[in-house]
């Protein structure tokens, strides 16, 4: 997804001359056919994160299109204020995209993991926040958000949920409705879990790349069925629980550090959200729904 | 002090006890240099959008209030407007907001920013090739900050020559973390440094008028609360107070008794 976001980017600065890179000594050597073609528009910054962002505000200001790029927590968590008041307050448009997120940097620990990114740059009025599943998710939503002036941020991940939905920005996606009882919604590349966790489970699955603005219509369809959010994060559980009287679960992650390293995998399979695990939350989701019929307390 | 130095630190000490807000020291520390940059930048009161504009950034952005009564000194608009200042619906809030006010740049507040907004600000221009230059006050305290060096770094390594830092050294750490030597450290970074008198409007203006080859910083050797005898005395006691109608009286005698 990575070299998605060069090949899309180095292919819309052939005709885009306000496309500037700001980056933070990451990706460089990816990009370096950019750095080669557009010297000029290419700046490796520096490891200095909160300056990366207020200086793209700056470009910004004046008419160019910043692309800040680095690891996510260093870039969402280290440089929340400048995003909040140099980005969203100030109304200056950038596009930032982090890479890393939630455990692709597994191995690095608890330094390098970022999982509640996508909760707090939804809380910022004016962000847009994407959380792409796929390569053409990334390309489609990187073309249609990049040039709108407003601050847009891109979650890129190392893996793909194998699927090829014609995405569009602000719009979740229907991937099954079974017309079951219990409605999985889900984000990002987890999808590719969720779907062999369910592949023979009576569900339906709802499925988002963006997270903000982010589409009740789709949800609302869903809203007499039981809900299990499935996120390897935080952000969609809280905005699905923004529609008012929704009986939703949600399953994904524990309010403690992950201090354990490994692959992505491995990480994931700690924590249940490995398509076995992912299965019995779904099951014992589907279970809770049976009992309700016996036992009407149960949401 | 020169007639329109001493109106601004009239109009503060008026809007502040009118208001009930203002952090006056600061603003009193800055208004020499406030009125260097609007002499020396170009700008036009009448169209604050004007394209070419240079660009003026408040970066210790308390100081609001010195900025709102310099740019109605300078016709952006009525002073009359700023006595609304912190009022509910007031255009003219404690930290300005770009949104609101004309002529103002960035909506500032939390210390740290200026300086990175203002880096990106001089990259476009350097892109755009144009002659367009940035102006950011920084304050010393302020500098306490990490990402005012780290901004600095970035500006002396792109070698933005058209951006200028004007450092406002009023003391106003004495009691925390002091920077003794703000030139030296400056210089350090990679900045072209110079020092002046920070109440000396000409001076100032001479060493934003030098040629400069990489980032230009001024050290302004400023007093918090300038002007005002009352102030100076006690300049922590006052840094976030506004003066009862019997105190405006007595600071706007000492103003004009120093400005003799």
């Amino acid at each position: 997804m990575r070299a998605q976001f060069k090949d899309t980017v180095t292919e819309l600065a052939k005709t885009d001359s306000r496309i500037v890179m700001v980056f933070g000594d990451i990706s460089v050597y990816l990009f370096r056919d950019f750095w080669q073609q557009w010297p000029e528009r290419f700046f490796n910054a520096g490891i200095c994160e909160n300056t990366l962002v207020s200086m793209a505000a700056g470009l910004a200001s004046q008419g160019f299109y910043p692309f800040v790029h680095t690891i996510t927590p260093f870039l969402t968590d280290r440089s929340y204020e400048q995003i909040k008041l140099d980005l969203c307050y100030n109304e200056f448009g950038a596009n930032l995209l982090s890479c890393g997120a939630s455990f692709d940097y597994a191995w690095d620990g608890a330094t390098h993991h970022c999982y509640t990114e996508l909760a707090m740059l939804r809380r910022l009025p004016g962000m847009e926040v994407m959380q792409p599943g796929s390569k053409h998710e990334m390309d489609v939503l990187l073309r249609s958000q990049y040039a709108n002036g407003k601050p847009s941020y891109y979650r890129i991940a190392h893996d793909e949920h194998g699927e090829a939905f014609t995405p569009e920005f602000g719009k979740g996606i229907i991937v099954r409705d079974a017309g079951a009882a219990v409605t999985v919604v889900t984000a990002g590349p987890i999808l590719g879990n969720v779907l062999k966790a369910c592949a023979d489970l009576s569900v339906n699955i709802i499925y988002y790349h963006t997270l903000k603005p982010f589409d009740y219509d789709v949800l609302t369809k869903f809203r007499d069925t039981r809900m299990l959010v499935v996120h390897d994060a935080f952000g969609l559980h809280e905005a699905v629980m923004e529609l008012p009287d929704l009986r939703v679960r949600y399953f994904g992650l524990p309010d403690q550090f992950n201090c354990f390293y490994g692959t992505l995998d491995d990480i994931r399979s700690d924590l249940g959200l490995d398509p076995a695990g992912i299965r019995q939350a779904v099951v014992k989701r589907i279970e809770e729904v049976q009992q309700s019929a016996v036992s009407p307390t149960v949401s | 002090m020169t007639p329109a130095a001493r109106q601004i630190r009239e109009n503060i000490i008026r809007v502040s006890q009118h208001s009930g807000h203002g952090h006056i020291p600061t603003c009193f520390s800055i208004i020499e240099m406030l009125l260097a940059v609007y002499g020396e930048m170009r700008h036009d009161p009448a169209r604050p959008d004007w394209p070419d504009r240079d660009i003026f950034i408040l970066s210790k952005g308390h100081a609001s209030l010195g900025h709102y009564t310099t740019l109605a000194q300078l016709g952006y608009f009525p002073i009359d407007e700023v006595y609304s200042f912190g009022a509910h619906h007031s255009k003219f809030g404690c930290h300005a907001d770009r949104l609101k006010v004309p002529g103002i740049e960035a909506s500032t507040g939390s210390l740290g920013h200026g300086i990175g907004l203002g880096v990106g600000m001089a990259l476009a221009f350097k892109l755009d090739q144009s002659p367009r230059r940035v102006f950011v006050i920084v304050g010393d305290g302020e500098a306490n900050e990490g990402s005012v060096w780290e901004a600095i770094m970035v500006a002396t390594h792109q070698q933005l020559s058209n951006l200028t830092i004007l450092y406002d050294n009023n003391g106003s750490q004495s009691r925390c973390m002091p920077i003794p030597n703000p030139a030296e450290r400056l210089a350090a970074f990679g900045c072209d440094v110079h020092e002046v008198p920070g109440h000396d409007e000409e001076a100032i203006r001479c060493a934003l008028r030098a040629p400069a080859n990489s980032v230009r910083a001024v050290v302004c050797h400023t007093e918090k609360g300038h002007g005002c005898k009352t102030l100076t005395d006690d300049m922590f006691a006052w840094h976030r107070r506004s003066p009862k109608q019997e105190e405006a009286a007595r600071m706007l005698e000492e103003l004009h008794a120093s400005a003799v």
